[in-house]
């Protein structure tokens, strides 16, 4: 009965929504005189950055940014609280295997590369797709393919916290030296350089780079203290 | 190719993304499993961003990236970046409600030694 | 310059990230600085009111550039009136919890007070911004704060209740994000001023739907009924000072949501009626459900969800009088709950089941907080002398103002069956007989400072309602001008 009726509902949401989005139109242009036009042409001629994406991430609705990043930051701190544990109950990881040779010393050799790669993607974020989010998911996936291939393998707390706090701060404060500049929060103030080169596009890149920081090392700690949950009976 | 035939194509763009969003709702009401729950949960959060993602392409448009290859090309079109930079953020706040649901699903399961919604309703749902 | 309204978000920010590290060095500080930051905060909001009383609102633009490109925060004198008013509750949750917390352990502690700061900031945030999707992710950041913080005991059935909560809140998120992309789909921009001035381009069928998923994503968090489903466990399982700090900041914040939605954005007149009928919906069933709960905290929880309906109500008048009146029933609702939620939870504090029984005779054991208690239960069904009074009286004259004398009716039912079940409580607290199984906690002193501080609050205001009738005056005005507040934030040039 209880399918049904929630078969019913979500049947009539999902008319009333097919309707409005196939009246709202697929690849045409919706409306005139967006907000998107003036991002378009600010990144290329204002900031020199060539990611517009970046650009509005980071810069135009950076503020959206700092909330996520404190989204992910709660994230962590909340799971703390509720997986909360005394510390004569803490045990010992509760998923345990043990990997084949083959996949320890693969894990070794892949580890360097993968960190690497997430490196690059987020100081490359002002320039190809990709930036901090995305390169602070790959650096946590190395952690994650180290973390599954050796039992033993220890990422120390006080070190995460402290990487995020450190990240957070920089974003938060260079924030408030853009307002301290005689500016406004999170505005521009150094240099914006040559479009589609490294040096370029001011504080993005350094945003950025925190961003990336601050994603690593929350999503290893995610990942750590949710493998350490002791499985009951 | 028939003209009609492309429409169906655009449509099928957003039905597709309307239909994961109802499956993941579907799922996130109806399932007994918390785990369940939890799933139904993200996979409608997933269909959203598809939607929102959707919204923002232009027809002929490419990445809202000004490098070299665009800038000495001949297409000038671009999709709306603005959609693109919201579901960055959609998906990060997806990731944490995710994270935080997981662990009060741990929680449960130590208290409670089961997953299923019948033998935890201490609280009236 | 006094100080800008960035400050409100960023400093909290700047110390949420700072803690961890803090605590490194010396343990008190996570307990110490949060409440530092919101003392500041405190007098930063002061500060500001009395800046934008005189001298009209501030708009500030956040990374340079000028709305509708960037992201920009409001600092007018209404929504001003409801940052002061979150900051100073979760100023008094702080002192009230500062040893309370005392005994749970250092790393508990730190997530707590982490948390209960963001949510406080969460919640400033969505009054401040001018941004909807903005308003967006400041909702997650009060809903993820908010979910932690109702399972915090590990004892209780708290992470059910939790769960619940997190899961209409994510359906919620959802159709708001849905919301938001329909706007922006036709109207390609984010900023509220801009799209209060394009809004009547829109095709009605969009603007309908958009303002119905507004409405039900917002509702979820505004427990208008029938989405309130999370909050009487969440209130009755979350500690008793998140309680108030939920039924003061939190529900607070929402219900500046929709009424932005309602008042500013669109442009539909029949949203008004709308509000009338689902407040008053809420209102009855809530209050009729009151009377049933065995539990303290439930009870208080549904009497919370009928006086939010209220508020709707006021607000749907349309009027000045009625948006005079649902501001000065928000106060008045936020400062009298969080006194009965604080009291409340000294009162059932050693007992298992927590219900109503269970407070028989407390007021030889717990004087002070009985006495509180009694006062709030007084002052929040609108007994003379005490603050809710004038608040109940301007919604009944807001409400024959404006001709709806049914509902004024209503409201006056209503209100009786409010009056029951509070006195019942008081009546068992003062004329029964203690059961001896339950053993009385005395309130830390920090506690009953706080709690004093809001029951002062509730006979100043009782007996010189002049002292706050003239700055929500003002904040109503504010909030009814929407072409004065979409010039002032389009007025700002790069």
């Amino acid at each position: 009965m209880k399918k049904v009726i929630v078969f019913l509902l979500l049947a009539t949401l999902g008319v009333y929504l097919a309707i409005t989005f196939f009246n709202i139109g697929f690849g045409d242009p919706h409306f005139v005189n967006g907000v998107k036009d003036f991002y378009l042409k600010e990144t290329v001629e204002n900031l020199h950055v060539s990611n517009t994406v970046t650009s509005i991430v980071v810069n135009f609705r950076g503020f959206d940014t700092l909330g996520e990043v404190t989204v992910l930051f709660l994230a962590v701190t909340a799971l703390g609280s509720i997986l909360y544990k005394k510390r004569h109950e803490v045990g010992a990881r509760s998923v345990l295997f043990s990997s084949s040779s083959v996949v320890t010393a693969g894990s070794k050799l892949l580890f360097p590369a993968v960190i690497l790669l997430g490196v690059y993607v987020f100081i490359h974020g002002h320039l190809s797709p990709g930036g901090g989010f995305q390169g602070g998911v790959i650096i946590a996936t190395g952690f994650l393919l180290m973390l599954l291939a050796y039992e033993n393998y220890s990422v120390s707390h006080t070190w995460l916290s402290i990487v995020e706090s450190l990240a957070g701060i920089t974003f938060a404060g260079v924030g408030l030296l853009g307002f301290m500049n005689g500016g406004t929060f999170l505005q521009n103030f150094l240099p914006t350089g040559v479009l589609n080169n490294l040096f370029s596009g001011g504080v993005i890149p350094i945003i950025y780079i925190a961003v990336g920081f601050k994603v690593a090392a929350e999503l290893t700690g995610v990942i750590y203290t949710v493998l350490h949950e002791k499985g009951v009976k | 190719m028939d003209s009609s035939l492309f429409q169906l194509l655009d449509y099928g763009v957003y039905g597709t993304a309307i239909l994961v969003m109802l499956i993941g709702l579907y799922g996130a009401l109806v399932k007994k499993s918390l785990l369940k729950v939890v799933i139904g949960l993200s996979v409608m959060e997933s269909g959203l961003n598809l939607l929102i993602v959707a919204l923002g392409y232009l027809k002929g448009g490419t990445a809202p990236i000004f490098s070299d290859g665009f800038l000495n090309g001949t297409n000038k079109v671009m999709v709306d970046p603005v959609p693109q930079a919201l579901v960055l953020t959609a998906i990060v706040i997806g990731f944490g409600v995710t994270a935080v649901a997981l662990s009060l699903v741990i929680r449960l399961y130590r208290h409670h030694g089961t997953l299923n919604i019948d033998e935890i309703k201490n609280l009236k749902w | 310059m006094v100080g800008t309204p960035v400050l409100f978000v960023a400093i909290p920010l700047l110390a949420a990230f700072l803690i961890p590290l803090l605590g490194m060095i010396w343990k008190e500080l996570v307990r110490i600085v949060p409440g530092l930051v919101l003392i500041y905060l405190m007098v930063l909001s002061v500060n500001l009111l009395n800046h934008v009383l005189v001298n009209g609102p501030i708009v500030e633009v956040i990374a340079g550039w000028a709305p509708p490109f960037g992201i920009n925060l409001v600092f007018s004198a209404f929504s001003g009136f409801l940052v002061t008013l979150m900051v100073f509750l979760g100023l008094i949750v702080w002192i009230y919890s500062y040893r309370f917390k005392r005994n749970v352990g250092f790393e508990p502690a730190k997530k707590y007070f982490l948390l209960l700061m963001m949510l406080v900031t969460g919640a400033v945030g969505i009054v401040l911004t001018g941004d909807i999707f903005n308003m967006f992710v400041f909702i997650e950041i009060t809903g993820i704060s908010g979910y932690a913080l109702t399972a915090f005991y590990t004892g209780r059935d708290s992470a059910e209740a939790s769960f619940k909560y997190l899961m209409l809140g994510s359906i919620a998120s959802t159709l708001l994000l849905l919301a938001i992309m329909i706007l922006y789909s036709q109207l390609g921009t984010l900023n509220m001023a801009e799209i209060a001035t394009k809004i009547h381009t829109v095709k009605p069928a969009y603007k309908v739907i958009s303002l119905i998923l507004f409405i039900t994503a917002l509702g979820i968090e505004a427990e208008i009924f029938p989405l309130n489903g999370w909050a009487p466990d969440a209130y009755a399982e979350a500690p008793g000072p998140v309680g108030a700090a939920f039924a003061g900041i939190v529900v607070k914040a929402s219900v500046y949501a929709i009424i932005r939605y309602i008042y500013t954005i669109f442009d539909i007149s029949g949203a008004y009626d709308f509000l009338i009928i689902i407040g008053m919906v809420t209102l009855i069933i809530a209050e009729f459900a009151a009377i049933r709960q065995e539990k303290l905290k439930r009870m208080l929880a549904y009497s919370s969800i009928g006086q939010m309906g209220l508020v709707l109500v006021a607000f749907g008048f349309g009027t000045k009088e009625g948006v005079f009146a649902a501001l000065f029933l928000m106060l008045n609702h936020a400062i009298i709950k969080s006194l009965l939620f604080l009291s409340g939870s000294y009162l059932v504090y050693n007992s298992k089941d927590k219900t109503i029984a269970e407070v028989n005779g407390m007021h030889k054991f717990l004087p002070i907080t009985s006495f509180l208690f009694a006062l709030g239960a007084f002052a929040i069904v609108g007994l003379p002398p005490f603050a809710g009074f004038w608040s109940k009286l301007s919604v009944l004259t807001a409400a024959a103002d404006s001709h709806m004398l049914f509902v004024m009716s209503l409201i006056l039912m209503v209100s009786v069956v409010e009056l029951v079940y509070y006195l019942r409580v008081v009546n068992r607290i003062y004329f029964f007989k203690k059961e001896e199984s339950v053993e009385a906690k005395k309130p830390t002193f920090n506690a009953l400072i706080a709690m004093l501080v809001l029951g002062a609050l509730i006979l100043v205001i009782g007996f010189y309602p002049d002292v706050i009738t003239g700055v929500i005056h003002k904040a109503s005005a504010d909030l009814m001008d929407k072409t004065k507040y979409i010039n002032d934030v389009l007025s700002i040039k790069q």
